[in-house]
C-alpha cells in the first residue's frame, strides 16, 4: 500500500550517503529515484571505471562533478602474458584532460594497464593543485621526466607508487625536483625503475618526509646503504629493499641488523633482490610483526626460506618463489596460523623438468594448516584430483583460487585422468569463490560444474581447455555473476558465443584468442548487438580478406555506453552495427 | 553548551523545567537541563528568552512528534551523564538505533532539525547500513519512494550516462523486471508453463534459430516486429514443445545438467530471438527498436539473407572444421605466461 513518501532534506541524506562508499552500493542508490540520483551524483566522490572504453570520460565528468578520485583500468588482464600487441590502447591522456578542467580539485589518480605519457604527468602536475595520489600499476610510456613534472610541482602529493610499471629511465634525478621544503610524502614505490636514483636525494628526501610510511626501492639501491634510509625512517611500515646481497661484512650485517630493529612498525617488506643469504638474519628482529612478505624475486634455497618464514607468525600474506618447496610450505602451514593468501612463483617456467621439490603436496598441506586462507595463486609441475578435492574441502573459504600447472594439458598425474573433477570440487565447496583460474588437462565436464556452481564466479581465466562449444555454453549459460571471462587457445567457436550473445552485455568484457571464433560470428555479433564494442585483433591484415568462416586470432568483447572507440591501432578491427560504416 | 554561555545566562533561566510544543500542537514539561542538549532548544532559550512558561512554549520543527521528543530526550538524558565510559555509551547507541526504519527515518529528521548532530550521525550511519547491500527496488520498498526514473534513464541508451558497468547490470535488471510484469499483464490469458527444462545442446538450439519453429526466419528485424509481437504466443507455445521433446537428451556422452527455468532461459539462449522475445531475457534488456528504425528495410533484408546463408554453411561444415583447426592447435606449444621471461607478480 503505498504511503507517503519520507522526505529528508537533502543534506541529511547526503550525509547518510556520505557513510555508504562502496561502488555497488552508490549504484543502486543513483536507481532508486530521480531524486536520490540527482544527490547521489553530486555527492559522489570516488569513481571507478572498470574498463576505459565502458564510458566516455566526457559523459564521466558531466554526470559527476564532484569527484576527488578516479581509478581506471584499461588493457585487458591478458596483456600481463604479451598477447596484446603494442598501441592496443587505453591511452589515458583524454581521461586527464577532461578532469583536468572538469575536477580542478581532484587528489588522487589510480590507473592499471593504462598508457601514460609524460604530457599527462605534466598535466596531472600543473592542473591539480590539491593531487595527492598517483598509483600507475602496470602502465606503461611515461619517463622519468615525467616523474620529475610531478615531483616538482605537486605540493601535496602524498603517494606516488609505480607498481611493475615500464618507465623510461632517462635521468635518476627526477627525485631531486622534489623540492625542499617538500615534507608530505606518506608512500614511495619505485620499484620498478631500472636505473640508479640518486641516492643522496633519496636519503635528503626520506629523512624529511616524517610521516612516510610505505618505501619501496628498486633494485639498484645498494644493500650498505639500506640500514642509512631505515635510520632515517624509523616509522616505516612497508620497505622494499633494493638489491639484498654486498659482499659479506660483519659490521654491515650488524650495522643493518640494529636498523631494522629500529623500526618498530615494520609490518610489510618486499624487494629481496639477489638475496645472500647471510645477511637475512639482519630482519630476523621484524619478522614476528610482518603481515606481508614479497620473497618473489628472492632466489634463495628452501632452508633459508624456512628460517625466515617460520618466525613470521603474524603472516596474512606470502608471495614466494618455488624454491619453498613442499617442505617449507609445510612449515608455513605449522607457522603461519593468520595466512590468508599465498602465491608461489615459478622459478624456471620455461625448463622442462622440476627444478625443485615442489608439488601439489605444499598447497595441500598449506590448506590443512592455514584455516584462513582465502586466495592462492599457484605454479606448479603436477596436480591431481584427490589432492584439489581435499584442498576444496579443507577450504570451503576460499574466494580466489589460481592454479597454473606448468604444462598445457596435464592431466592428473596418478590417474592420467583429466583434472574436471578436481576443479568442479573447488567450486562446488568454495561456494564464495570469485576468481578461477584453471590449468591442466579439461574437457567440457570440469565447465558444466563450473556453470552449476560458480554462482559467486566473477573472474575466469581459461587456457588450453575444453572439447567443444558446449563448454563455453556451460560458463555463459551458468555463472550469474561473470564479469571478466578470459580465454586461450580452447576449441570454442561461434555456436556457444552466438547463442549466449545475451550474456556478453551483462558481463565486462569477454577475450578470446587463439580459440575458433570464426569473422562472420564476429560481425553478427557486431550488427546485432550495439551496446557491445567487439573488437578484432588479427594481425594477418585485414579480416575481409579472408573467409567469413576463418577463425580470428583474437577477440576482445567488452560492453560500452560510448559506442565504439575511435583510438584503434590497424590490426584491431570493430565490428559495427552497419557494415557500410566499417572502417578497417 | 560551553561554560561561557552557561555564564551569560540570566539567573531566571536556569529553571529545572522548560516547556516544548511538539508538532501535534501539544505542550510538555521537560528538564530543561536535558533539553538544552539540543542546539536548537538552546538556541531558543538564550536568544529568544522563550520557553519559561507554557505560555511562551518553544514551538518545536513540526519534525518532531511527541514520540520523537521523548526518545530524542532519552537520548540526551542518558549521553549527558559524564561519568559513562565509551564502551558504554557505544553500547547504548547501537541498541538506541535498532528501531523499526520508518521510525528511524523518522527520529534522523528530528534530530537534524534539532541541529542534535552526535545523533544525526548516529541515525545517519544505521540509516546507511540498512541501504547497504540492497537492491534500488528494495530501498524503494524500505522508503516509500516513487519508481520515477524513466526506462531511458535507467537503460542508457548510447548517449546517456553510467560511470560503472555494474549500473548498467542493475539498470537491465530492474528495466527486465518491469518488463516482464507488463509482459505478465498482456498475457493474462496464456497459460504459461512456469517450469520449462532446457535441455537441448547447441547443435539443437542452432537449428532451432535456424527455422524449425513455424514462423522464425533467423533473425527478426523491425519491419517483422509488430508480426512477430501477435506471433509471440504461437511461438511461446512452440518453444515448450521443443523444450520438453528433448527432455532426456544426452549429447556428447554427457547428461546435460537439470535446471529447472522459466520460459526466459530459452530465449536467453538464442540471442536471434531479442526482437519478439526482448521482454524475457534474465540478465538484458534488448531494445533494439531505436536502432533498427534507422536502417534502411532493403539493406536489412540483405543482412537477413546473409545471416541465414552463414547459419547455413556453419551448421555443415561444422565438424570437419573443428577438426582441422583442433589438430592445427595441438601443434602450437605455448606457455600460459609470456615468454620474455618476465612474470608479473600483481597479474
Amino acid at each position: 500500500m503505498p504511503r507517503v513518501a519520507y522526505s529528508f532534506p537533502e543534506e541529511v541524506l547526503e550525509h547518510v550517503f556520505s557513510f555508504i562508499e562502496c561502488d555497488r552500493d552508490r549504484g543502486s542508490i543513483s536507481l532508486v529515484c530521480k531524486s536520490w540520483y540527482e544527490i547521489e551524483r553530486w555527492c559522489r566522490r570516488r569513481v571507478f571505471v572498470g574498463n576505459c572504453y565502458a564510458v566516455s570520460p566526457a559523459t564521466v565528468v558531466k554526470r559527476f562533478p564532484k569527484v576527488r578520485s578516479m581509478a581506471i583500468k584499461g588493457k585487458p588482464h591478458f596483456a600481463d602474458f604479451n598477447l596484446v600487441p603494442e598501441g592496443w590502447g587505453a591511452y589515458v591522456f583524454p581521461w586527464i584532460k577532461a578532469m583536468a578542467v572538469a575536477y580542478p580539485w581532484l587528489q588522487e589518480i589510480r590507473l592499471k594497464r593504462m598508457v601514460v605519457t609524460d604530457d599527462c604527468l605534466e598535466l596531472i602536475a600543473k592542473s591539480f593543485k590539491n593531487f595527492a595520489v598517483l598509483v600507475l600499476t602496470s602502465c606503461e610510456g611515461f619517463t622519468t621526466d615525467g616523474l620529475a613534472a610531478i615531483a616538482a610541482n605537486c605540493r601535496n602529493l602524498r603517494e606516488l607508487e609505480l607498481r611493475e610499471s615500464e618507465v623510461e629511465d632517462i635521468c635518476g634525478h627526477w627525485l631531486s625536483h622534489f623540492p625542499d621544503s617538500y615534507t608530505s610524502l606518506v608512500s614511495l614505490n619505485i620499484s620498478c625503475l631500472g636505473n640508479e636514483v640518486n641516492l643522496s636525494a633519496l636519503e635528503r628526501l626520506v629523512s624529511r618526509c616524517t610521516n612516510l610510511k610505505t618505501l619501496r626501492l628498486n633494485r639498484a639501491v645498494p644493500l650498505d646503504k639500506l640500514a642509512n634510509l631505515l635510520r632515517g625512517a624509523p616509522q616505516l611500515v612497508e620497505l622494499g629493499t633494493g638489491t639484498y646481497t654486498a659482499e659479506m661484512r660483519p659490521e654491515v650485517l650488524a650495522n643493518l641488523a640494529e636498523a631494522f630493529s629500529g623500526c618498530k612498525q615494520l609490518k610489510s617488506l618486499s624487494g629481496f633482490w639477489d638475496v645472500l643469504p647471510s645477511y637475512l638474519p639482519a630482519v630476523y628482529p621484524v619478522c614476528s610483526n610482518l603481515t606481508s612478505l614479497n620473497l618473489s624475486y628472492a632466489t634463495i634455497q628452501s632452508s633459508d626460506l624456512i628460517k625466515l618464514v617460520s618466525q613470521c607468525e603474524s603472516l596474512r600474506r606470502l608471495w614466494v618463489l618455488d624454491y619453498i618447496e613442499d617442505a617449507g610450505l609445510e612449515v608455513i602451514a605449522a607457522s603461519c596460523k593468520d595466512l590468508r593468501e599465498l602465491r608461489v612463483f615459478p622459478s624456471d617456467p620455461f625448463g622442462l623438468e622440476a627444478n625443485v621439490a615442489l608439488t601439489e603436496q605444499g598447497l595441500v598441506s598449506v590448506s590443512e594448516g592455514c584455516t584462513k586462507l582465502q586466495s592462492v595463486l599457484y605454479f606448479c609441475r603436477q596436480m591431481s584430483n584427490a589432492a584439489l578435492n581435499t584442498i576444496a574441502r579443507n577450504r570451503p573459504n576460499m574466494t580466489r583460487f589460481r592454479l597454473c600447472i606448468i604444462e598445457p594439458r596435464a592431466p592428473d598425474y596418478l590417474t592420467h585422468q583429466p583434472l574436471d573433477a578436481g576443479f568442479g570440487a573447488i567450486v562446488e565447496h568454495c561456494k564464495d569463490l570469485r576468481r578461477l583460474s584453471l590449468s591442466g588437462h579439461l574437457t567440457d565436464r570440469v565447465f558444466e560444474y563450473i556453470g552449476t556452481y560458480g554462482k559467486k564466479l566473477e573472474m575466469l581465466s581459461v587456457a588450453f581447455a575444453g572439447e567443444t562449444d558446449l563448454g563455453l555454453h556451460h560458463v555463459l549459460s551458468g555463472c550469474d555473476n561473470l564479469r571478466k571471462l578470459e580465454i586461450r587457445d580452447c576449441p570454442f567457436g561461434d555456436k556457444a558465443l552466438l547463442a549466449n550473445a545475451a550474456k556478453l552485455e551483462t558481463m565486462r568484457s569477454l577475450w578470446m584468442s587463439s580459440c575458433l571464433v570464426s569473422y562472420g560470428a564476429c560481425k553478427l555479433l557486431g550488427l546485432k548487438l550495439p551496446r557491445l564494442n567487439v573488437e578484432v585483433i588479427d594481425e594477418r591484415g585485414p579480416p575481409d580478406s579472408r573467409p567469413d568462416s576463418t577463425p580470428v586470432e583474437k577477440l576482445y568483447i567488452y560492453r560500452t555506453v560510448s559506442g565504439p572507440r575511435l583510438d584503434m591501432p590497424c590490426y584491431v578491427w570493430r565490428m559495427e552495427d552497419d557494415s557500410a560504416l566499417r572502417i578497417s | 553548551m560551553s561554560e561561557i554561555d552557561m555564564a551569560v545566562i540570566k539567573p531566571e533561566m536556569m529553571k529545572p523545567y522548560v516547556w516544548l510544543q511538539t508538532s501535534d500542537d501539544s505542550i510538555q514539561q521537560v528538564e530543561q537541563e536535558i533539553a538544552m542538549f539540543c542546539p536548537l532548544i538552546c538556541q531558543e532559550i538564550i536568544q529568544k528568552g522563550l520557553g519559561s512558561s507554557k505560555n511562551c512554549a518553544i514551538c518545536l520543527p513540526q519534525q518532531v512528534s511527541p514520540t520523537m521528543l521523548s526518545l530524542i530526550l532519552d537520548y540526551c538524558r542518558f549521553h549527558q551523564v559524564p561519568g559513562r565510559s565509551n564502551k558504554e555509551r557505544k553500547a547504548y547507541d547501537e541498541k538506541f538505533v535498532r528501531i523499526d526504519t520508518e521510525r528511524l527515518c523518522e527520529l534522523t529528521s528530528a534530530a537534524d532539525s534539532l541541529q542534535l548532530k552526535p545523533l544525526v550521525d548516529l541515525t545517519s550511519r544505521a540509516l546507511a547500513r540498512i541501504i547497504e547491500g540492497k537492491s534500488p527496488e528494495e530501498i524503494r520498498d524500505i522508503f516509500h519512494l516513487p519508481d520515477d526514473l524513466t526506462e531511458e534513464e535507467k537503460l542508457e541508451p548510447l548517449r546517456n550516462i553510467t560511470a560503472d558497468p555494474r549500473i548498467r547490470l542493475l539498470n537491465r535488471l530492474y528495466a527486465k523486471k518491469r518488463k516482464e510484469l507488463k509482459e505478465r499483464e498482456r498475457l493474462k490469458n496464456i497459460e504459461v508453463e512456469e517450469e520449462l527444462v532446457d535441455e537441448r545442446s547447441v547443435d539443437d538450439l542452432l537449428s532451432f534459430i535456424n527455422g524449425n519453429s513455424g514462423e522464425s526466419k533467423g533473425v527478426k528485424t523491425s519491419k517483422n516486429k509488430k508480426k512477430n509481437r501477435r506471433k509471440k504466443e504461437q511461438q511461446k507455445h512452440s518453444l515448450k514443445e521443443e523444450a520438453s521433446e528433448l527432455n532426456k537428451k544426452e549429447v556428447n556422452g554427457h547428461d546435460i545438467r537439470h535446471r529447472s527455468s522459466e520460459a526466459e532461459r530459452i530465449s536467453e539462449t538464442s540471442c536471434l530471438h531479442y526482437a519478439e522475445d526482448g521482454t524475457i531475457t534474465p540478465k538484458v534488456e534488448f531494445d533494439d527498436g531505436d536502432i533498427d528504425d534507422e536502417i534502411d528495410p532493403a539493406l536489412k533484408e540483405k543482412i537477413d539473407r546473409e545471416v541465414e546463408d552463414f547459419a547455413r554453411r556453419l551448421n555443415s561444415d561444422w565438424p570437419e572444421r573443428m577438426q582441422e583447426l583442433l589438430s592445427s592447435g595441438q601443434e602450437r606449444k605455448t606457455m600460459h605466461f609470456t615468454t620474455d621471461g618476465f612474470l608479473r607478480r600483481h597479474a
